[in-house]
């Protein structure tokens, strides 16, 4: 491709065209450009237009496709062919920094991008002038081009601050340093100078702060991983400046916007950082600087007003302090009570105010504002900052911050209490203040676990928590009463019973209250209320405490359901699910308009499914009803199916794939609860569970395996009857799972369910080929996992059809393959069984080997009876072999497919961990000995020589043990 | 972008897979990559002598010193003069000038091409004034640059200064053994032809039990050098040749002798298991420990150095310094007011941990975890960051009991703050150690407590947070962790479900759940 007027003229037509709306024009236009990138001068060419094109949006579209062309080619993968000719590497390293510096700042981005990209593969060793290049530009006294550097070495440097340390890494700091930290000090200095020369134009400013804004961040990157000599030797030049921009104001920096932030803050905000860098990592080097920050930040944050735009630096400037007022040796820039006063008084306590931007979201934008109160998402705003900050202070100075709090607590309650209905903000910054003065530590599920002791939680909560509670009016404050009930769900193991008690009929009557804030977190106390753990690990509240509330309870909780904004409300829902697991029996008489409620919700939200944890406590919740009411009533199992089939099949129909996972779940509690044979309607449905699209999908998998299961054990008889024909796709499902190392396991679920229900004859001649397909994946690519079900299977099989059996399905496939599969699999890797259940078969597996398989008395397998009983005896005695071979670390996450609805298993569709031994063998140990005994009975002298000869003495011990238990000898 | 390098993340995963403990060991990084100033506690590399007094070697009389009198063109006419005293008078001059306190003008004199002259006066014994003079101003030449050394190297300053070892005067040949320090000093080039030179033999004939304190200190100063840096390493043969006599000043009570001695040692030990043996063998272990607990600084550092490479070795060499009572004296030195100190005794501490079992149970019994949780809440960052790694290594190595001691000790509070901290590698290995006591904890079925612990101490807020780190590496680390440890809490549900069931079916495995599980909480 030559660098021709002709070439340039074609490529704009092209470039032209991949902007079109049309597919049909563009999809060709994008395939064209793709086809012919890999020419010499490609990249040159696109370089030519973005300069030199008379069209603007010609020039926008090169530079932004030769920035993604240099994503695509210009790193050199190993083994595979260089995609960029040398030539056009080194014009473009020659041209881009220059081209780059004279662009307009649209295209300067794309090119800066793609500076840091060729950056990140070629600088230093394939590009050393760059260096020199950018700090010659340094001088230029041009602060668009200074800036253009600026950027580019940020976007090169940045990666310091999170890559690991490595000599490559530190050489090339090294090398930037050398060349790049003086340059960097004099441009600061020169800077700053320059601001004051232009401290009254406004332009220049902005531009001078843009560059120390970028400056500052490099300080940051270069000096994150250590602290560089050249650095510690410049602190002063540093930190005195730093210092003086910290406290630096001027009103033509000032932007009349609230919401974004200004140059002045982000600078400051950068420098924070700075500070806290030097303070975290290089304490002993930047001791003598710190109480001068501190003092500045301090009266910064004073000094800065509550606009949403001074957020970011003021929960910096906060965090600055916290992390610095926990450290010893610092505690005494604290300590002054005057000090301390003014720090809570100043700064604490404004920045925990209810602001406007609060207020809008708890009306407007409920979700957020539940999110992060609730759930902590609140990292970055003042109010966590705040929190830390008294947490910091409180690990020396609890007791005089303690007082000095109760004193504002006090004062704001008595504001309050003057006129509520100006003055209710006083009251929610007193609640948050005892809040967060009180909480040392807290978790979703139990609340607040420890409590500053000097706070008196219960006092606060029966003198201004349940009062503004039991007001009459529900919508009256909404945001105290969303503080009260916050309170008792976070404080709801240290308020005594007795008060929470008193508050269940409150929370329950808030579930009618407008605000989507308040009745949410109504539901959400209610649910934490409900899930507490008193003596015995039994429910802190029982249902006869609560029965007095139900027919309210469930009625205004899908009441709520109703409310604006809440029809899929998770906090409501999961509710509405606990209520039911606590109430059980109780819920029974409301169970018929309970389960239309939920069917006709579960309609609607099949339309769209959007909320995944609303639908998933949905779910839950028609679990529960079914399990509760067939528990009483076995036979309502039809009701529900009545009930439920008809949304179940249009879900299925339109294919909702969100939700096939949980039908079928439902569908198997419903087909386990019928105590007979397998219904009709069922078997009308097995042929099509086979269908090869629905398993196409990993997060049907386990669903489908658990209903094919619940099929088996309930309707194998059936199915060997009426759906013989059935089988090979059966075990075609079974083949397509164990070629997979991520859904193996679930294969041999089904295995092994078919190996214990279905009749023997039904499965006989399909026996050899199951065992041929398990011996190809155990040659091609075995795995922990596999071997763990492979052995359970075949102890299964033992027990199911014999041991003589496995002995002459394995020799049948090939000759001595049974003594290769003892030695080389069951001794070596039974420790690595893992489950009380696959243990236990596992060891009545291998006592029927031992025991009642004759070849192994006396044949070439002989020889490996007294090592196979020495592994029982391990399996029984050693901890679990749980190590895994270092090449299978990464299985899960490489073979885990795609990304596809996962998997959500239902909890109270459960199925109860099934035992296919069962009564048969109470005891493993009693049994192996009991077996032995019989054996010896029927050999006499040969299995006490074989035991006394090779087993080794522990063995032998325990062996005894077990002999002396069932009270049997060996003879 | 940052490219991640997969085959290094594999790697990296089993690093604290317990097989080979020796791996988790930290080695000083070999490479001389610093970005930081040269460490401020580091023995002196070179020195000058500048005392501005001396003893004069003819008359043995101390003597006022008289400033420089001459002009570098007179020194430089001097020397070159064939008048054996004014070529005392130059050269004493030029060591006046090259010996003031500030500004020494080693350049010019280097420059002036006065190095040959003076290491031909070197070899001038009928007058031992002007050797003594030659060797000092050859001294204080060879104490500045690199360069500045070379030229006396390559002017041929070794051979005759060796010779000068045997010289009837003892300030000549105290002068010779200070001048030889300053070449071996520079690096293991110039070190190793001074070794070559055959200087040992001398330096250790000069050593007997009437040599003033002072003239020892020198020696042991030297010999120091002699031991010192690696790329290659002094031979095998000088080392061994010069082990018997760091053994014997060992014993010594003198702060200086010491301090230099334990230096040496530590020059040697720094390496591999085999010269760390060598050491070793000579038995100097208790000597050294009962060096840690000294109140210098200057002999406490360096001995504990020693001890801390010793501990990078075999098990069975750090099984020797255990035995030689290290972890008795660690507590106190993890609790040492210096930070240098802290976190040099939990450097030492951290290679210990990555013993086997038994090592962390002495370290136990020793009762070191408190101090070291100590550290990790409010040691300066270098601490917190050997401290880290000692619980990672401890972590790593330790059995179930072990954790639970661990756990119990109150570790996970500090590690939680440390979340934060601006260093991903220190983060990523807080978040390993996270990952490992949580699996153990799932093996003992304590992992609920465990989590909500965690939880407690707002340790989810933050490695939440942390899955959106810009390190890929973290992020996935972290990632891992809330979701294998932290999803959501159906785990409630099935415990609800469990009861369900019992309800239903009465039949349990009762022997399974009597069966008793250690507790973690």
């Amino acid at each position: 491709m030559e660098l021709s007027d002709a070439n340039l003229q074609t490529l704009t037509e092209y470039l032209k065209k991949t902007l079109d709306p049309d597919p049909a024009i563009r999809r060709p236009a994008e395939k064209f450009l793709e086809s012919v990138e890999g020419n010499q001068n490609y990249p040159l060419l696109l370089l030519t237009l973005l300069e030199k094109s008379q069209d603007n949006v010609i020039k926008v579209c090169a530079s932004v496709t030769f920035k993604n062309y240099i994503k695509r080619n210009w790193r050199i993968v190993e083994d595979e062919p260089n995609k960029i000719c040398e030539a056009d590497r080194v014009a473009i390293k020659a041209n881009i920094v220059h081209l780059m510096l004279s662009s307009p700042e649209q295209i300067q981005k794309q090119l800066s991008d793609a500076i840091s990209i060729i950056g990140r593969e070629d600088f230093p060793q394939k590009w050393p002038d760059l260096l020199t290049e950018m700090v010659n530009r340094f001088q230029s006294g041009d602060f668009h081009v200074i800036n253009g550097v600026l950027r580019t070495a940020h976007s090169l440097f940045k990666r310091y601050r999170h890559e690991f340390k490595s000599n490559e890494l530190w050489t090339e700091i090294k090398l930037v340093l050398d060349a790049f930290a003086l340059p960097l000090t004099n441009l600061f200095k020169a800077t700053i100078e320059l601001c004051s020369t232009h401290a009254n134009d406004a332009s220049a400013l902005r531009i001078l702060f843009s560059s120390l804004i970028l400056i500052s961040k490099l300080f940051y990157s270069l000096n994150f991983q250590d602290l560089p000599e050249f650095f510690e030797d410049n602190m002063e030049t540093w930190m005195d400046n730093f210092h003086t921009l910290l406290t630096l104001d001027n009103k033509l920096l000032q932007t009349d916007d609230e919401e974004e932030a200004g140059l002045l803050e982000l600078l400051k905000s950068q420098i924070c950082d700075n500070a806290a860098l030097y303070a975290q990592k290089y304490d002993e080097e930047f001791q003598r600087y710190l109480p001068r920050f501190v003092t500045a930040i301090w009266n910064l944050l004073v000094t800065t007003g509550q606009e949403v735009k001074y957020d970011l630096l003021v929960s910096n400037a906060i965090q600055f302090l916290a992390s610095v007022c926990e450290r010893p040796h610092y505690k005494n820039l604290f300590e002054d009570q005057n000090t301390l006063t003014s720090i809570c008084e100043k700064v604490i306590v404004p920045n925990m105010e209810f602001r406007a931007a609060d207020e809008e979201a708890f009306e407007d934008n409920s979700e957020e504002y539940i999110r992060r109160d609730l759930e902590g998402s609140d990292i970055d705003t003042r109010r966590r900052a705040a929190c830390d900050l008294v947490r910091g202070l409180c690990k020396f100075f609890e007791g005089p911050v303690t007082g000095i709090f109760s004193g504002y607590v006090n004062s704001m309650l008595q504001e309050y209490a003057k006129n509520p209905s100006v003055n209710w903000k006083h009251k929610d910054a007193a609640i948050y203040l005892v809040t967060s003065l009180a909480s040392k530590a807290q978790t979703q599920k139990h609340g607040i676990t420890q409590a500053n002791e000097l706070v008196n939680l219960t006092e606060f909560f029966v003198n201004h928590i349940l009062p503004d509670l039991k007001s009459a009016n529900v919508n009256e404050f909404p945001v105290l009463k969303a503080d009260g009930i916050k309170y008792i769900m976070i404080f709801r193991n240290q308020v005594p019973k007795e008060h929470l008690v008193v508050s269940i009929p409150l929370l329950i009557n808030h579930l009618q209250a407008e605000s989507i804030v308040v009745h949410t977190y109504a539901a959400h106390a209610l649910e934490r209320l409900f899930t507490m753990r008193g003596p015995n690990n039994a429910t802190l509240f029982t249902a006869a405490e609560i029965a007095p509330f139900v027919e309210i309870l469930l009625t205004n909780l899908f009441k709520a359901l109703t409310l604006p904004g809440s029809s899929e409300n998770e906090y409501i829902m999961k509710a509405i699910m606990r209520s039911f697991s606590l109430l059980q029996e109780a819920i029974i008489p409301y169970i018929a308009t309970l389960i239309t409620q939920l069917t006709q919700k579960l309609l609607a939200v099949s339309k769209n499914p959007s909320k995944p944890h609303f639908n998933h406590y949905m779910f839950e919740a028609i679990c529960l009803s079914i399990r509760i009411t067939c528990k009483a009533n076995p036979a309502a199992v039809v009701n529900f199916e009545e009930a439920l089939f008809l949304a179940f099949t249009e879900i299925l129909q339109n294919d909702v794939q969100e939700f096939i996972p949980y039908v079928f779940q439902v569908m198997s509690l419903l087909l386990e609860t019928h105590k007979n044979d397998i219904p009709s309607s069922y078997m009308a449905l097995f042929p099509h569970l086979l269908q090869p699209v629905l398993w196409e999908r990993t997060g049907n998998i386990p669903a489908l395996v658990r209903l094919l299961q619940a099929f088996l054990e309930r309707g194998s008889n059936t199915i060997a009857s009426a759906a013989a024909d059935k089988i090979p796709g059966l075990l075609g499902v079974f083949q397509k799972l164990i070629a997979s190392k991520a859904n193996d396991h679930q294969g041999f679920y089904l295995l092994n369910s078919i190996i214990e229900h279905m009749p023997p004859e039904s499965v006989d001649q399909y026996r050899k080929q199951i065992f041929i397909l398990l011996f190809q994946r155990l040659q091609n690519s075995k795995t922990t996992k596999f071997i763990k079900s492979f052995l359970v299977f075949i102890n299964l099989y033992c027990i199911k059809y014999g041991a003589l059996a496995l002995q002459e399905i394995f020799d049948g496939i090939q000759p001595k393959m049974f003594g290769m599969v003892l030695e080389k699999i069951i001794i070596p890797e039974i420790q690595k069984v893992s489950g009380n259940v696959e243990k236990k078969i596992c060891a009545v597996g291998i006592t029927k080997l031992l025991t009642e398989c004759p070849p192994m008395m006396d044949t070439e397998y002989t020889k490996l009876w007294t090592p196979l009983l020495q592994s029982l005896i391990g399996l029984f005695e050693l901890p679990e072999d749980d190590t895994i071979p270092d090449e299978e670390h990464f299985i899960d996450i490489e073979d885990t497919p795609g990304y596809q609805t996962a998997f959500s298993q239902l909890a109270f569709a459960g199925k109860k961990e099934h035992d296919p031994v069962g009564q048969m063998v109470n005891n493993p140990k009693i049994h192996l000995a009991q077996s032995l005994h019989k054996l010896s009975t029927a050999c006499p002298g040969r299995v006490p020589s074989m035991v006394s000869t090779s087993l080794n003495a522990e063995a032998l011990q325990y062996l005894q043990g077990y002999l002396q238990a069932a009270s049997v000898t060996l003879l | 972008m940052p490219t991640l390098d997969v085959p290094e993340e594999r790697l990296r995963k089993f690093k604290y897979r317990g097989k080979d403990a020796s791996m988790r060991r930290q080695q000083r990084m070999a490479v001389s990559l610093e970005l930081r100033k040269a460490r401020k506690d580091e023995q002196t590399l070179k020195r000058r002598n500048i005392i501005d007094s001396c003893p004069d070697p003819a008359s043995e009389k101390p003597t006022k010193e008289m400033p420089v009198s001459l002009t570098l063109g007179e020194i430089i006419k001097g020397v070159n003069s064939s008048d054996p005293v004014l070529c005392f008078q130059a050269t004493q001059a030029a060591r006046k000038m090259l010996s003031q306190e500030r500004n020494p003008p080693l350049k010019l004199v280097v420059e002036a091409g006065l190095i040959p002259r003076l290491v031909e006066f070197l070899k001038l014994s009928f007058y031992p004034c002007l050797q003594f003079e030659a060797a000092w101003a050859l001294t204080n030449i060879a104490s500045g640059t690199s360069e500045q050394t070379r030229a006396v190297v390559e002017g041929g300053a070794i051979q005759p200064l060796v010779e000068l070892l045997s010289s009837p005067s003892v300030t000549v040949c105290e002068q010779a053994v200070w001048a030889l320090g300053n070449i071996a000093g520079d690096g293991p080039e110039f070190r190793d032809i001074v070794i070559s030179s055959n200087a040992i033999p001398h330096l250790l004939a000069l050593i007997s039990s009437t040599i003033p304190i002072a003239f020892l200190r020198n020696i042991t100063w030297t010999l120091s050098n002699l031991c010192r840096n690696k790329n290659p390493y002094p031979c095998e043969k000088a080392v061994q040749q010069m082990l018997p006599i760091l053994f014997y000043l060992l014993q010594q009570q003198d702060r200086e002798i010491l301090s230099d001695t334990c230096w040496a040692l530590s020059y040697l030990t720094d390496g591999c298991n085999e010269r760390i043996g060598q050491v070793v063998n000579t038995g100097v272990l208790p000597r050294l420990v009962e060096l840690m607990t000294s109140s210098e600084l200057s002999v406490l550092t360096p001995s504990l150095r020693t001890v801390g490479n010793i501990v990078t070795g075999t098990d069975q060499q750090t099984q020797m310094a255990i035995d030689a009572g290290m972890l008795k004296v660690l507590p106190q030195l993890l609790r040492h007011a210096k930070p240098a100190i802290q976190k040099e005794a939990a450097w030492a501490l951290s290679n210990v941990a990555a013993g086997p079992r038994q090592h962390i149970q002495l370290l136990i019994a020793h009762d070191i975890l408190p101090p070291l949780v100590a550290l990790l809440k409010n040691g300066e960052f270098k601490v917190q960051k050997e401290a880290v790694w000692t619980v990672a290594n401890f972590t790593t190595g330790a059995n179930l009991d072990q954790l639970i001691q661990l756990v119990h000790s109150g570790v996970l509070e500090p590690l939680v703050n440390l979340l934060t901290v601006p260093d991903v590698k220190i983060v990523l290995i807080i978040l390993d150690i996270f990952a490992y006591i949580l699996q153990a904890a799932e093996k003992l079925s304590e992992k609920e407590n465990l989590c909500l612990l965690i939880e407690e101490l707002g340790g989810i807020d933050r490695i939440e947070a942390l899955q959106l780190h810009e390190n890929r590496q973290i992020g996935q680390t972290a990632l891992n962790i809330i979701e294998k440890h932290f999803g959501e809490e159906e785990d409630e549900g099935i415990i609800l479900l469990d009861q369900l069931l019992d309800q239903d079916n009465e039949i349990v495995n009762a022997s399974q759940k009597t069966s008793k599980a250690p507790r973690l909480l």
